[in-house]
């Protein structure tokens, strides 16, 4: 018998190893998409994310957990902070697929309910309680999941005994979470109860000391087997690294344009004419015959190591700057220098995004097919009565014929968008526990891209960011003369954040690459994440006056410029760069994405 | 006098409106759809014992479907004012619903009515109309993300006396979800529960929020003998939403409820 009891322990306890139900198990993954909306409709806040929680170790009753040779103490159990909510990666506890199922809801509608957690058995009885006594649905299902509990709770521990004391107020407690008042003090850690949350662990404090490396190596090595568990300690390590190497990056790049005015004339010397038009900007064809020559450019000014995966195309293109103070266009004061990340590997549409880039594509693809009337045409389908009644009944009725027909036109927008997207260093920064502010930039520019690649749409995209005047980087990551494919994917795919700020050239680029188009209406949609700035002077009202002044110009040569900002205090100064009705503030940086398209859709007066 | 229109007041709204229609001042009603904003404009007109001419307004809508147009009759072209200019000659409100869904060179035409002028010029027939005294002009739309830049030019917007409506407050929706409905208090409850639960849901799962009138709807079908999920599902899932995962969240929250 005891050798049974501490088979099924064995097997409670280690589950991530080997489930108690294999064929009734359910994944936390498959049932996010579910799980997610839940959470938000029962009041959890929008912000935090699900996550599949890690096991951690447990001080259960030791008797049995000895016999079962010690090692394997670890427990997947549900718990939140204030960014997620993390629930075991699977449950598999109980025989019945639909039971599993419901416990997952279950403890997101506790999660839900209950935002903070004080004391353990008070706290989780209370809202348990609430919880059933607001939704009156949810009785059925809990009493099932508690007699389930209990059941194997009974298997586990035996219903009699000494030790039982704690044991058998947790089984009333289940039953009827209203009328328990305390916990009786055990002597031995209980069962982990899977209908109730637990606090944080404190592991995760101790792992970013190096002292408990042990314990926690051997206990990553279960853990990573699990998937979608979250590694702390990597996390950690990789955050460091980066640092480091981005300070790296910054002096490397200092000294480079220190040095760039003296090499500068050197290089215009050179036989090598690296340089190529400045026009030939947006026409993709420079790549790999160059890079030989590239290189040795980069040899020479001592380009970041980091950067080397793109080719910078030409020698730069110069840019004036508006200086406020004197009001006054500084000719050729910036050194604008597109770049081109050749080497980037294509690819096709990442697995997380793959639903919604359908779904946007298909969206798109049928504004093709968007039909209006056209009212005065001098032919059509129908008579456009309106029109030949007003010249009848004119005063100066005309003698001429005047177009009385209308027509239904598929679709005569003519349309180019270029999207630039900042790729300042401060998109860097990490926005929740796996994404930075640059994950949904790329994402965001993915699935712009798979939208407007199903509308048939033109458009473009950029990215920028910038060190000082005479280094502003401007990235081609699809240009308007290529059709969106893997490759520019892959463009997109690489970008990394960058440095600063200097949008008011960008802007110019991004205004004379638009005048290249023909198309009636042009847009130029920027992504930013915040003020414009530059480490020199840059910063302040000289770069919101540069950047305005950019603006303006773009707007009297019949673009139509158009903000979309995460940052918070855009409101402060978009109105007076955009206008009030040219920008929007996105406050739920993660909505980006799908909401680009969309304001897209505004912008181009197609909104269904 | 009995009015037969019911409304239940969320706030002020109805001494606002009173003063605008005294004054003569246009009025601009914000709000998520299916909120009261047209029962509340039927309401008043009731009250102030004016007729409405409604417009609802799509992308499509012409000043001539406002202001009038020619028509052939049996003896030639004949002159047929729009509801607009009916509204401006006999005195009434003229209720543009979705106001942002149309044209803005078809929006023009109200400027000249919506400021102290209350003039309407109709190029066609040369005529210039000053408005009847009873004539009041009424605006509505729903701001949000999908309007973020249909919205009104700051111009027109400037002419209006503004009201932002939203869905009533969970005790006053169970009252007007049994009026409207005739459902049990207990069900009302259940349902306006539901609602609550299902408008957190908007701008992340879903692009609008469930509204007070798929409410009433939900009400109506359980009185006719649906179960209360059946009419759940068939009045709040389906028009809410077509993503087949945010359709099984929204299943469970209804288990939740009932
Ligand atoms: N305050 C209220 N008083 C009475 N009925 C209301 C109220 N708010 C909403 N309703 C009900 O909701 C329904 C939808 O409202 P409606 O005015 O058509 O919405 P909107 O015009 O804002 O889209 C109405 O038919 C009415 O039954
Ligand atoms: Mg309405």
């Amino acid at each position: 018998m005891e050798e049974f009891i501490g088979d099924l322990w064995h097997r409670v306890v280690t589950r991530q190893a080997q489930t108690d139900y294999p064929d009734a198990q359910v994944e936390l993954a498959v049932l996010t998409p579910q799980l997610a909306p839940f959470y938000r409709a029962m009041g959890g806040s929008p912000g935090k994310v699900l996550e599949a929680s890690q096991p951690r170790a447990f001080n259960t009753q030791r008797r049995l957990v000895q016999r079962i040779a010690g090692t394997h103490r670890r427990f997947s159990v549900s718990w939140q902070d204030e960014r997620s909510v993390r629930l075991p990666p699977s449950l598999a506890l109980f025989p019945e697929r639909d039971i599993n199922e419901d416990l997952y809801f279950w403890l997101t509608a506790l999660a839900a309910k209950q935002s903070y957690l004080q004391h353990w058995f008070i706290d989780n009885l209370r809202a348990s309680y609430e919880l059933l006594a607001e939704k009156p649905g949810l009785k059925k299902t809990y009493n099932r999941l508690v007699s389930a509990v209990i059941n194997q709770r009974e298997l586990l521990t035996g219903s009699s005994g000494a030790d039982q004391e704690g044991e058998m107020a947790i089984r009333q407690a289940l039953r009827d979470p209203g009328c328990i008042q305390s916990l009786p003090r055990t002597k031995v850690g209980l069962l982990p109860v899977p209908l109730w949350l637990y606090p944080p662990p404190m592991q995760i404090v101790s792992i970013d000391s190096e002292d408990n490396l042990d314990e926690c190596e051997s206990g990553m090595a279960t853990v990573s087997q699990i998937y979608g568990s979250r590694k702390e300690a990597n996390r950690i390590d990789d955050s460091k690294e980066t640092d480091g190497l981005l300070i790296f990056q910054l002096e490397s790049l200092f000294s480079w344009t220190e040095q760039v005015e003296l090499d500068r004339c050197q290089d215009e010397d050179d036989e090598d004419n690296l340089a190529s038009a400045v026009e030939d900007l947006d026409i993709i064809s420079l790549s790999r015959q160059r890079r030989a020559g590239a290189a040795k450019v980069k040899f020479d000014l001592d380009l970041p190591s980091v950067h080397n995966d793109e080719l910078p195309v030409g020698d730069g293109i110069k840019l004036p700057e508006w200086n406020h103070q004197k009001s006054q266009l500084v000719k050729d004061f910036c050194l604008l220098q597109p770049m081109l990340a050749d080497d980037a590997v294509p690819v096709a549409i990442p697995e997380h995004l793959n639903r919604t880039a359908c779904h946007l594509k298909n969206r798109f693809a049928k504004l093709h097919l968007q039909r209006q009337w056209q009212y005065r045409q001098p032919y059509g389908e129908e008579l456009d009565l309106d029109a030949w009644l007003d010249n009848e009944t004119s005063p100066v009725c005309s003698q001429e014929e005047q177009p009385c027909f209308k027509a239904r036109t598929a679709n005569a927008r003519e349309l180019s968008c270029l999207l630039l997207a900042d790729l300042s260093m401060s998109t860097d920064s990490a926005l929740n526990a796996d994404q930075r502010v640059i994950d949904v930039i790329r994402d965001t520019l993915l699935l712009f891209a798979e939208a407007l690649s199903g509308s048939g749409d033109q458009f473009a995209i950029y990215g920028f960011s910038s060190v000082k005047n005479k280094q502003v980087r401007y990235n081609l990551l699809k240009n308007f003369s290529e059709t969106y494919s893997d490759q520019a994917r892959g463009r997109i795919i690489a970008i990394k954040p960058g440095f600063y700020t200097r949008m008011g050239a960008a802007i110019r680029q991004s205004t004379e690459i638009l005048k290249q188009q023909k198309s009636q209406q042009r847009l130029l949609l920027i992504v930013s994440d915040g003020k414009p700035n530059d480490i020199d002077h840059y910063e302040g009202r000289y770069g919101i006056e540069d950047t305005r002044h950019a603006i303006l110009d773009a707007k009297r040569q019949g673009i139509q410029p158009f903000c979309v900002t995460i940052d918070d205090k855009g409101n402060d100064y978009l109105p007076y760069l955009f206008g009030s009705q040219g920008y929007a503030l996105v406050n739920d940086v993660s909505r980006l994405p799908t909401l680009l398209p969309k304001l897209y859709l505004n912008l181009v007066g197609l909104n269904s | 006098m009995t009015i037969s229109n019911y409304y239940l007041p969320q706030g002020r709204e109805v001494e606002i409106f009173k003063g605008a229609a005294a004054n003569g001042l246009p009025v601009m009603i914000k709000g998520p759809t299916g909120c009261g904003k047209t029962r509340f404009v039927e309401y008043m007109a009731e009250r102030l014992g004016r007729k409405v001419y409604t417009i609802a307004c799509h992308d499509d809508l012409t000043a001539s479907d406002l202001v009038g147009r020619h028509l052939i009759g049996a003896e030639g072209t004949f002159w047929q004012d729009g509801p607009l200019t009916r509204a401006v000659r006999e005195g009434g409100i003229c209720y543009l619903d979705e106001v942002v869904e149309a044209r803005k060179d078809t929006t023009v035409v109200l400027h000249p009515l919506s400021d102290h002028r209350r003039i309407l010029p109709v190029e066609r027939t040369g005529e210039l109309l000053h408005a009847h005294p009873d004539f009041m002009l009424v605006i509505s739309y729903n701001p949000g993300y999908q309007n973020l830049m249909k919205g009104l030019k700051p111009s027109t917007r400037q002419r209006f006396v503004g009201l932002s409506f939203n869905y009533p407050d969970a005790d006053r929706e169970v009252l007007i979800v049994c009026q409207e409905s005739g459902a049990e208090k207990n069900v009302a409850q259940q349902l306006v529960a539901l609602g609550n639960d299902l408008r957190r849901m908007k701008d992340h799962d879903l692009e609008e929020a469930a509204s007070t009138r798929l409410l009433i709807y939900t009400a109506l079908m359980i009185n006719s003998g649906l179960t209360a999920k059946e009419a759940c599902s068939v009045c709040l899932v389906e028009p809410l939403t077509d993503d087949l995962a945010t359709q099984q969240a929204i299943g469970r929250l209804i288990d939740v409820h009932f």
